[in-house]
């Protein structure tokens, strides 16, 4: 890995693929999804069936989804515990106030973008500008959020429209349009975070806020806009929800925290915040759904399948924390976003 | 004892003194990097011994050492004619060994009376009362500040004394000052030698680390001096003339080139700084001309950095600052500044990043058009700064912790120029660099300057300035106190500018003594417990407002009800507690809480013996114990961060209970149930267990020396370590006894659910944490309260369960939760923040 170090003036026509982070991290994902897929023919040939992967792909592109938006929040130092809300109450506004009338459909589905920006912003002004703990602000938001959940649907679960159980439920070329959804949040949130100047930015304020407020960028505006895109892709999450699910309930969005997190820990994306790795994550949400799917099919009961993805978290944090020990400090870990 | 006149070097002297400590040939290597080499010296009873040298000259590293600090790699230390094999702070303070550090152990979030107590073993408090003990020890230094106050009020004079009384309280046998009256003013520093010459006249062998010749003089019997991390020499101070400690102390082989000077005398002055201050430093004014390098020079800590944090554009300041004649304001000052700090690691580096990105980010509108980046451009000019600085790397997408010291700084250097800045301010450039890059960083520095943008560069290695700056400032105490200029600069009259001067803080910024007596109430606002009056009023109040709108708010049921609630949640509160004061969190005690309660549902049931439902109960706690010293393990040893091992433990302890149960089933016994839920009038005795656990909890932590050693910890680990607390002992035991509340709290749980159901639980979680922030508690660690959590805790239940009895929806139960939590954070923050100015 290192021998290019010593001599050569001009040494980057040499690049050290497997020397980057980011291809860390790919291929531990990547390696690990390929054996279980493997794993799955060998053992659990009806989980890689067309039937199977149909049946829970969508449910995988929704954890993609809210795990992007966990990774930007996280890539800050943060942590956003309101995600259950946010989801809840785009699952719910896009029901409810949709009246099951395809005409009102996209009246509900801009009420709840307008929702998640206000949640957005007000997470990012208390943590960016007041400097609240990430923690706290974010569980008073989800209590927050989820007063909205029940001043629209008064905890009684609706049914959606026609056109968005088509929209978000359907297939085109076969594929679940819940997958191209969160293909398309995918293609996104990479083109911006690798591509522009402001996802530049964005993970150089994340990787070392101080060295970022040293060359003049705007740490606190870049904190901020990871909350709120963050809950964009809550909102998405929560209509595509609305859309899949026949009769959602009120309470739709708490079963997707810890998996958020889980697989932006899986993905490589260090908590203490930094560069992140949004295709690892995509993948490491079909990982956990596809270790699923191959636990249900060998016949393994629900609760040894929760302990199996403990011990894939448990080994995916090890596997990358190995990597932190050159810099893991104190100092990193108080000065994040972890500030209060 | 032994024979005391083996002095090693040129200068040898006999003394009849009883040596108390002995150096042999001591190295100490930082990965591969010497700080100390092959140093022997001793130390005698009743004497003043000096330590003198430059900055890093390994004077620091050497105090280390002898206080257990850091081991050595080689070399042996003999205390009282006893080797000891491994120093450790522990050992060195039960063999009489105290240590003023340069860098105060002053724990922020404990109070001046805990900070006292936490350091120093129990025998040290022989007097009638422990305060009064203490109260005299800051008598004896003349730090006269209210024993309750919190320690970051003080100012940075008062922690030194306050670390100076740490060390005198303990009769030491030897006590290591170490630059010790670097922020004191006259006053302090008069009757800090009063002390010593008293101490060291009943025997102690004092080791004083200076960087002031006057000081020496004045205080001093016996001096050694360091270069390089080489032992240079030892005498008595009399035998010495000042220009012959310089000759010890100068003369370092820097072994690098310079490129020659500026050799253009224009009169253009292109930057300025007229009369500029700021936090540390006072009224420096400096100029620079075109092709003019500038250096700041002065012994480590004497304002240099923190003016550097002001040309950088980080720190507000006074004063005016212009360049090419336009005025520059804070915000200016961070967009056109290219700073180049000195802690690389912490403030220079984004070490996830890639050597690329790292040079990049500073400079990304430069490779980008309408917002979009180009990898051609980017990679060409990214690649052309590195060539014309020469950057050895294993590639441009290798991580940027791969490259040596020196390369990473280039990298910094690369990100500046790419930046195209209009100043550029570089502190401590060639620190952990090695020769060859030096030069290099040298040349670099000398080109940009003569392209015509202003260089600043900060550095304690004075042949370094001579070698590289046109004009050199020299500071002493946040002012300059000499400004040499072309054939003027030198490296020693650089040091002998520093060491000379006499200057010495400035009254203001030293003993500031507030009154005692109007502080006592502000001490109280802002101690830990300060959130329990406001909290209690609000329940009350609520309340009787709810009892003013339904009747039936306040009947004896209900309260009992209410109360019933708050104690299961309380007890998983205390527990979050432990974990919040460790700087840590836990979010596994929601799960473990329900996973207990399944493990109840096999054992206690009412079919079932007394024995066997004993058994259920200790095998409760037993799985609690467990789950709590697996989180400390993998928090302390295993590398993970708080949130990613409970978090971890999270998913898997619900499978657990999901493995043991996959449906609700196995009643818990009534009979139990009823003795748990037992009541007297409208309290159930189990919140009564609750209140009381809490108390002695709030005891152990304010009073004993467990709970000294817990906040000290979650205040601040590095501080902790260095007065001795064991760091990973703590933390396994914190998360240990938090998983023993959660554990208490799912007994409470169980009589509730009364089923063992492996869904239950998992919102404690979460309203634990909320209980223990409503109570005051920070996260960022070190300060807490049990009594503020618990009546957090019962707040909480109250708010929910008043909801119902106002007739209001669920819409209002999570409003008014949200609203609570968001309102008395934000009331804290803003307190503490107050409590700052």
């Amino acid at each position: 890995m290192n021998q290019a170090a010593t001599s050569t003036p001009d040494v980057f026509a040499q690049r050290s693929f497997f020397a980057t982070p980011l291809a860390r991290s790919f291929v531990t994902v990547v390696v690990c999804t390929l054996a279980l897929l493997v794993a799955c023919l060998i053992f659990a040939p009806s989980a890689v069936s067309w039937g199977a992967f149909s049946g829970s792909l969508p449910f995988a592109a929704i954890i993609a989804i809210v795990g992007l938006g966990q990774l930007l929040v996280v890539q800050q130092g943060g942590f956003d515990l309101s995600l259950p809300g946010a989801v809840s109450l785009a699952v719910v506004t896009a029901t409810h106030e949709a009246h099951q009338n395809n005409g009102l459909l996209f009246y509900a589905v801009f009420l709840s973008i307008g929702f998640a920006l206000a949640a957005g912003i007000a997470n990012g002004i208390l943590i960016a500008y007041f400097r609240l703990n990430a923690i706290i602000a974010t569980i008073g938001m989800n209590a927050l959020l989820y007063a909205g959940v029940f001043a629209v649907c008064g905890g009684t679960p609706s049914i959606t429209t026609t056109l968005l159980a088509d929209i978000a439920g359907g297939e085109t070329w076969r594929i679940p349009n819940a997958v191209l959804f969160a293909l398309a949040a995918l293609v996104l949130v990479s083109f911006i975070l690798k591509k522009t100047v402001v996802g530049r930015r964005f993970e150089a304020v994340g990787a070392n806020p101080f060295a970022a407020q040293a060359t003049g960028l705007r740490v606190q505006t870049h904190q901020l806009m990871a909350y709120v895109f963050a809950q964009l892709l809550y909102c998405m999450a929560g209509i595509l929800i609305a859309g899949i699910t026949r009769e959602p309930t009120a309470f739709q969005g708490d079963s997707l925290l810890l998996p958020s997190v889980a697989v932006v820990v899986l993905g490589g994306t260090s908590l203490l915040g930094g560069r992140g790795f949004p295709i690892s994550t995509v993948i490491a949400a079909f990982f956990l759904n596809q270790l699923s799917q191959f636990a249900l099919a060998i016949g393994v009961p629900y609760s040894a399948q929760t302990i199996i993805q403990a011990l894939a978290l448990g080994f995916g944090i090890s596997v990358y924390s190995i990597k932190w020990t050159v810099n893991l400090t104190k100092k990193n870990q108080t000065n994040g976003g972890l500030h209060e | 004892m032994k024979d005391a006149t083996k002095s090693k070097g040129t200068l040898s002297v006999a003394s009849p003194a009883e040596v108390t400590l002995k150096l042999t040939n001591i190295s100490k290597y930082f990965s591969s990097v010497p700080a100390l080499l092959d140093v022997s010296t001793e130390f005698f009873a009743g004497e003043v011994h000096a330590i003198l040298g430059e900055n890093g000259a390994g004077k620091s590293t050497l105090m280390n050492i002898i206080s257990g600090t850091f081991q050595p790699t080689q070399g042996e230390i003999v205390f009282q004619g006893q080797a000891v094999p491994q120093m450790t702070p522990e050992k060195a303070k039960s063999l009489g060994i105290a240590i003023s550090f340069q860098h105060p152990a002053i724990l922020d979030d404990l109070s001046v009376l805990e900070n006292v107590q936490v350091a120093l073993p129990r025998t040290v408090f022989t007097g009638t009362s422990v305060r009064e003990d203490v109260r005299a020890m800051l008598d004896a230094v003349g730090l006269n500040v209210s024993l309750h106050m919190r320690a970051d009020g003080l100012t940075v004079a008062q922690k030194h004394l306050l670390e100076i009384a740490k060390a005198l309280a303990i009769k030491p046998k030897i006590l290591i000052l170490d630059e010790p009256t670097a922020s004191l003013d006259q006053d302090a520093t008069d009757m800090l030698f009063g002390r010593i010459r008293e101490v060291v006249k009943a025997g102690t062998s004092v080791i004083y680390i200076t960087h002031r010749l006057a000081e020496l003089r004045q205080i001093a019997h016996r001096v050694t001096v360091l270069r390089d991390g080489k032992y240079r020499g030892t005498g008595m101070v009399n035998d010495f003339s000042n220009n012959d400690l310089l000759a010890l102390i100068v003369g370092r082989q820097l072994g690098s080139t310079f490129p020659p000077k500026s050799p253009v005398h224009s009169s253009d002055v292109l930057f300025s700084a007229k009369s500029i201050s700021g936090k540390g430093f006072k009224d420096v004014s400096f100029e620079a001309t075109r092709g003019q390098i500038i250096g700041v020079a002065g012994v480590a800590g004497n304002g240099q950095p923190e003016l550097m944090k002001v040309l950088a554009g980080l720190n507000p300041f006074q004063g005016a600052i212009a360049l090419a004649g336009k005025p520059l304001s804070r915000s200016d000052l961070q967009s056109k500044t290219a700073f180049m700090p000195s802690d690389r690691h912490s403030e220079g580096l984004a070490a996830g990043l890639t050597v690329r990105e790292n040079a990049a980010f500073a400079a990304l509108g430069k490779f980008a058009s309408k917002g979009i980046m180009s990898r051609q451009k980017e990679h060409a000019l990214v690649n052309e700064a590195f060539k014309s600085l020469a950057v050895k790397a294993p590639g441009m997408e290798a991580p940027i912790l791969s490259l040596s010291g020196g390369n990473q700084q280039k990298v910094v250097m690369a990100r500046a120029l790419l930046s195209e800045p209009g100043l550029i301010v570089a502190d401590e450039p060639t620190q952990g660099v090695d020769v060859g890059a030096r030069a290099e960083i040298y040349r670099i520095l000398r080109e940009v300057s003569s392209t015509g943008t202003p260089v600043i560069v900060n550095s304690s290695d004075a042949a370094e300035l001579e070698g590289l700056c046109d004009k050199v400032i020299v500071m002493s105490r946040g002012r300059v106190v000499e400004t040499l200029v072309g054939a003027d600069i030198s490296e020693a009259r650089i040091i002998a500018a520093a060491v000379h001067a006499t200057t010495h803080a400035s009254e203001n910024s030293s003993q500031a003594t507030p009154k005692e007596k109007p502080q006592n109430w502000r001490n109280w606002l802002q101690s830990d417990n300060a959130p329990a009056v406001p909290l209690a009023l609000v329940t009350i109040l609520l309340g009787l407002y709810v009892q003013l709108q339904n009747s039936n708010f306040l009947t004896s049921y209900n309260i009992y009800n209410i109360l019933l609630l708050a104690t299961a949640l309380g007890f998983i509160a205390l527990g979050q507690t432990v974990a919040l004061l460790l700087a840590g969190i836990d979010l596994s005690v929601g799960p473990l809480a329900g996973f207990l309660v399944v493990i109840a549902s096999f054992f206690i049931n009412d079919d079932k013996s007394g024995a066997i439902i004993f058994a259920g109960f200790v095998l409760m706690f037993g799985a609690a114990l467990v789950v709590g010293a697996i989180n400390g393990l993998l928090i302390r040893f295993a590398n993970f961060t708080p949130i990613a091992a409970t978090l971890a433990m999270y998913i898997g302890i619900q499978g657990m209970s999901f493995l043991l149960r996959d449906s609700p089933g196995g009643y818990i016994s009534a009979t139990v149930t009823d003795w748990i839920n037992w009541q007297m009038g409208p309290i159930p005795v189990a919140f009564a267990v609750l209140v009381a656990v809490a108390l002695v909890a709030e005891y152990v932590l304010r009073k004993t020396r467990k709970g000294w050693e817990l906040r000290a910890t979650g205040s601040e680990e590095e501080g902790a370590r260095r007065i001795g607390v064991r760091i990973n002992r703590t933390f396994v035991y914190g998360y240990i006894a938090s998983a023993l509340f959660t554990a208490c709290g799912a007994i409470m749980l169980m009589t509730q659910i009364g089923v063992g159901d492996p869904r239950q639980g998992i919102n404690y979680t979460l309203s634990s944490i909320t209980a223990v922030v409503l109570g005051g508690t920070s996260l960022r660690g070190g300060r807490g309260t049990f009594i503020g959590t618990l009546l957090g805790a019962v707040l909480i239940t109250e708010v929910l369960n008043a909801v119902a009895f106002l007739g209001f929806t669920q819409t209002y139960q999570y409003l008014f939760q949200g609203a609570l939590i968001v309102v008395s954070a934000l009331i804290y923050l803003t307190v503490r923040n107050r409590a700052l100015e």
